[in-house]
């Protein structure tokens, strides 16, 4: 019994504590940033630690925590997450030096800034649809009652969907995306469900002519590390980025920013440093299949493929998170499932 | 003078100790409450805007099939291995309750995963005729798809609780109706169905609460229902207060079938009573056709329930094996073992305090607040893990001190949360044989010069400790299944197997997140495994 009791005693307190380090909150999940992490901790001594949950479950306890609190970075996917942890005070500015004046000023503001991005775009079936058909493509252009019942898209709670209608309300206004909204829903080809994959894999198999999914799941079924069906079936669609003559494809981050009672304020810019050097941005992107953030990083072939496009930086995409409850209602509406 | 003096001491510690407990697991659920009267939210936006009516439209549709699901597969099969003798029924009375491994969001995984366009069952029938695998393969629609996935890892519920009573009442009365000239079919509506009652209400209402608190089934399917509701809220609107509002709705919905369990067990205890005389088993031999579609209907719930996710998640696991290596997989193991010790062994010893004070001490108080500190295994998950948070930054900012940096982000913060969620397990376990132990033996010992700590060493351990045991095992497989309270609370750097499932499968590698499933699933097959061995062996 004694022994038993031991046991659980150390199990509590077995723990190996460092003096260097850096607490990192993060909605992002990839295993291969755990590699990176590991480069960071070699180069400059700095251990870092990790929590990953959902933004908000993130968000709310850093609130709770308040000063008390030993997270020293956030790290989240979405512009609209980043600007809603902005909104609660939670991030002090960093310094912009080095590699941090870099990023398009689009894609930052002064309390966070993007570490890697994602566009949202259309894929099309070729033996469905002629690429003369589609290739001045806008995302207006999906409310046109030519594409009755052939297009899919996930729901209305996904937070990149409410990010791509936030950017048509700021740049269109309210009264153009409702109307929008109401012609637009009329052309899905069935209920929205499924993930991003799931509307490519539609596409596919000739369910639907049109799909609107991030980039980075087309790369990732082409990569085969979802099996071989899934890699021809992603062969059979093709990749179309809308709004190239107009204000450019629309674009979305994962970004990060320094806490306000980070207690290790100096580690943590480090640590962005440290995620824009050219090495890190390839590790990051190569394995999530997101965009760098910074030009004339090398990434394998199937991001090089298709990272030549025109984006969307006429607004800031802060501008997201402003409006994404906004969307959101007006998406419900509209009655987008 | 002396000793009653000293007795009274005892009692009153006893007391207190044991009021002290249950506030403290009471405590989240106040706080929802207190979180609710604090606030100044405009729910009427909320209500006119429909919301609130689609959540609870969907609750109702996902709720009443799975409900339907449940009596069906776990009612007939529990019937047919209780009152039948066809081939493999030895395997399937045991085999069944292996569905318990699954958890819904894993099946949800696997399912979706089977049947999406270009998915597994395409692989499979493709190498005929692709334009006719594309045909043939049903779609699975979200509701379906939640609704099949609820059903087939809760139905569970039902079978073990029919089987209980099947096999403790009905055969006495069986025989007495065959003596008055019964048929079979009247045998059936008559009195099997009618003394089963209780057990089917017991198992459904288990169902309905595990249905109402799901999360994880519904929100990778996509349903708004009350639970990803909360979420919506919370994540989308920006608005903590609408998301404690409906889950202290959640709450009100989850205690009335609380309640309903409640006094429909109390019928069951009028049942059990006069039991005791002839269990011999006599099966009903069956032969021919009827044999073959009795053990294929076992088999292929069996099949379905079972094999059918544990050869998916193998088959993902064998083929991803390079993404976890061994290093990973033996700590989430640690973790995971950690966990089920130190949490365990703390809601057992809580809850034998709380039984044992319960039963000596005969105070009505005490047992009002520890029956109502049982709804804890009502509340979904992530509700309790933000009251938990909003607990401790009440208490701090109250008495203003800092004590949530131990429980917020600590393996303190976790055992707490499950103790919320799981007490009521080891609670009802323990309860049980303290039903069954007389009262006269504690008043021997007393005479006998035994306080009342000896009473409990001496006297009600030895009784006890077979359950105990099984209370451990209780809650061994709810903690390795856990997800949401331990993806809130825990501290850094910590993963367990069902942490390291979610993220991966939210990362769209749900081949990936097939080793960590595979881990949650081995490790309650285990524990259920022991169980049937040690506990639910019926005598033959």
């Amino acid at each position: 019994m004694r022994i038993v009791l031991l046991v659980l005693i150390s199990l509590f307190f077995f723990s190996k504590s460092y003096t260097n380090e850096l607490n990192l909150f993060t909605s992002r999940h990839y295993p291969s940033d755990l590699i990176l992490f590991e480069k960071f901790e070699e180069k400059t001594g700095i251990k870092v630690n990790l929590i990953n949950a959902k933004s908000k479950v993130l968000e709310k306890r850093l609130l709770d925590e308040g000063s008390k609190s030993k997270g020293d970075i956030l790290f989240l996917a979405d512009a609209g997450a980043l600007y809603s942890a902005e909104k609660k005070k939670l991030f002090t500015k960093y310094i912009e030096n080095g590699p941090l004046k870099l990023i398009p000023t689009s894609l930052k503001n002064e309390y966070w800034l993007g570490i890697t991005k994602r566009a949202r775009i259309i894929f099309y079936n070729p033996n469905l649809v002629d690429y003369d058909e589609i290739k001045n493509f806008s995302y207006e252009n999906l409310s046109n009652s030519k594409w009755r019942k052939s297009i899919a898209i996930r729901q209305s709670n996904n937070i990149y969907n409410q990010s791509l209608v936030a950017s048509i309300i700021e740049h269109k206004g309210e009264n153009f995306t409702k109307k929008w909204l109401n012609n637009f829903v009329k052309n899905f080809s069935r209920k929205p469900q499924g993930n991003d994959r799931a509307q490519i894999l539609s596409v596919a198999a000739g369910e639907s002519k049109l799909a609107i999914a991030n980039t980075y799941y087309y790369a990732l079924m082409l990569s085969g590390k979802k099996g071989e069906e899934q890699k021809k079936a992603a062969q059979k669609v093709k990749p179309i980025f809308p709004n190239q003559n107009g204000r450019g494809t629309h674009i979305n981050i994962s970004g990060a920013g320094i806490l306000k009672f980070s207690p290790n304020k100096k580690n943590a810019q480090k640590f962005i440093e440290f995620l824009l050097t050219k090495d890190a941005q390839t590790l990051l992107c190569n394995s999530s299949f997101e965009f760098p953030i910074i030009k004339n990083v090398p990434t394998n072939k199937l991001i090089n493929d298709i990272k030549n496009f025109k984006e969307d930086i006429v607004i800031n995409v802060s501008s997201y998170g402003k409006r994404q409850a906004q969307a959101f209602k007006l998406m419900k509406k509209a009655g987008w499932n | 003078m002396k000793i009653n003096l000293n007795q009274k001491v005892t009692d009153n510690s006893i007391f207190f100790l044991s009021l002290f407990i249950i506030i403290l697991i009471l405590s989240p659920i106040f706080t929802i409450f207190l979180e609710n009267i604090n606030q100044k939210s405009d729910y009427l936006s909320f209500f006119s805007s429909g919301e609130f009516q689609s959540y609870t439209k969907n609750s109702i549709i996902i709720l009443i099939p799975v409900l339907f699901f449940t009596l069906f597969l776990g009612g007939l099969s529990s019937y047919l291995v209780s009152f039948y003798e066809f081939t493999g029924v030895n395997f399937f009375k045991y085999s069944l309750l292996l569905s318990f491994a699954i958890p819904p969001y894993i099946y949800a995984y696997t399912l979706s995963a089977f049947f999406e366009n270009f998915g597994i069952a395409y692989s499979l029938t493709s190498f005929f005729s692709e334009d006719l695998s594309r045909k043939f393969i049903p779609k699975i629609e979200p509701l379906t798809g939640s609704i099949i996935s609820l059903s087939l890892t809760l139905f569970g519920y039902v079978f073990i609780l029919t089987r209980s009573t099947f096999l403790n009442q009905s055969r006495d009365l069986i025989e007495i109706g065959k003596s008055l000239g019964f048929n079979n079919f009247d045998i059936f509506f008559k009195i099997i169905i009618p003394t089963a009652r209780p057990a089917i209400f017991i198992g459904l209402s288990l169902v309905a609460m595990e249905t109402l608190s799901d999360f994880g089934t519904v929100s990778f399917f996509g349903i708004s229902t009350f639970t990803t509701g909360i979420y919506n809220s919370w994540f989308i609107f920006d608005d903590l207060k609408t998301a404690n509002f409906l889950s202290l709705f959640l709450v009100f919905f989850v205690l009335f079938f609380f309640g309903l369990e409640n006094l429909s067990r109390k019928n069951i205890k009028f049942f059990n009573s006069n039991n005791s005389f002839n269990k011999k088993n006599k099966k009903t031999l069956l032969r021919g056709y009827k044999s073959f579609l009795a053990s294929f209907f076992c088999f292929f719930l069996f099949s379905i329930s079972f094999l059918f996710p544990l050869i998916l998640m193998l088959k993902w696991s064998l083929v991803n094996s390079s993404f976890l290596d061994l290093d990973q997989i033996l700590h989430l193991n640690y973790n995971s073992v950690k966990l089920i010790f130190l949490s365990s062994i703390f809601i057992i010893s809580i809850s034998l305090i709380v039984t044992f004070s319960g039963r000596v001490l005969k105070s009505r108080a005490l047992s009002f607040f520890s029956n109502l500190s049982i709804s804890g295994y009502a509340i979904p998950g992530i509700v309790v893990s933000v009251s938990i948070i909003s607990l401790f930054s009440l208490i701090d900012s109250f008495f203003n001190v800092e004590i949530r940096g131990y429980f917020i982000g600590s393996i303190f913060g976790l055992i707490f949360g499950y103790t919320v969620r799981f007490y009521s397990i080891s609670f009802n376990t323990i309860k049980t044989v303290y039903l069954k132990i007389n009262k006269s033996i504690d008043e021997s010992a007393l005479l006998l010069g035994f306080n009342k700590f000896s009473i409990l060493k001496n006297v009600h351990y030895p009784l006890l400790k077979k359950n105990l045991i099984f209370a451990f095992i209780l809650i061994s497989i709810e903690v390795i299944k856990e997800l949401p309270i331990t993806l809130i609370l825990r501290p850094f750097n910590f993963d367990t197997f069902s942490t390291s499932a979610f993220n991966l499968a939210s990362n769209d590698l749900v081949e990936v997140a097939a080793i960590p499933s595979l881990f949650i699933v081995l490790w309650s097959s285990l524990f259920i495994f022991l169980s049937i061995k040690f506990f639910l062996i019926d005598k033959k």
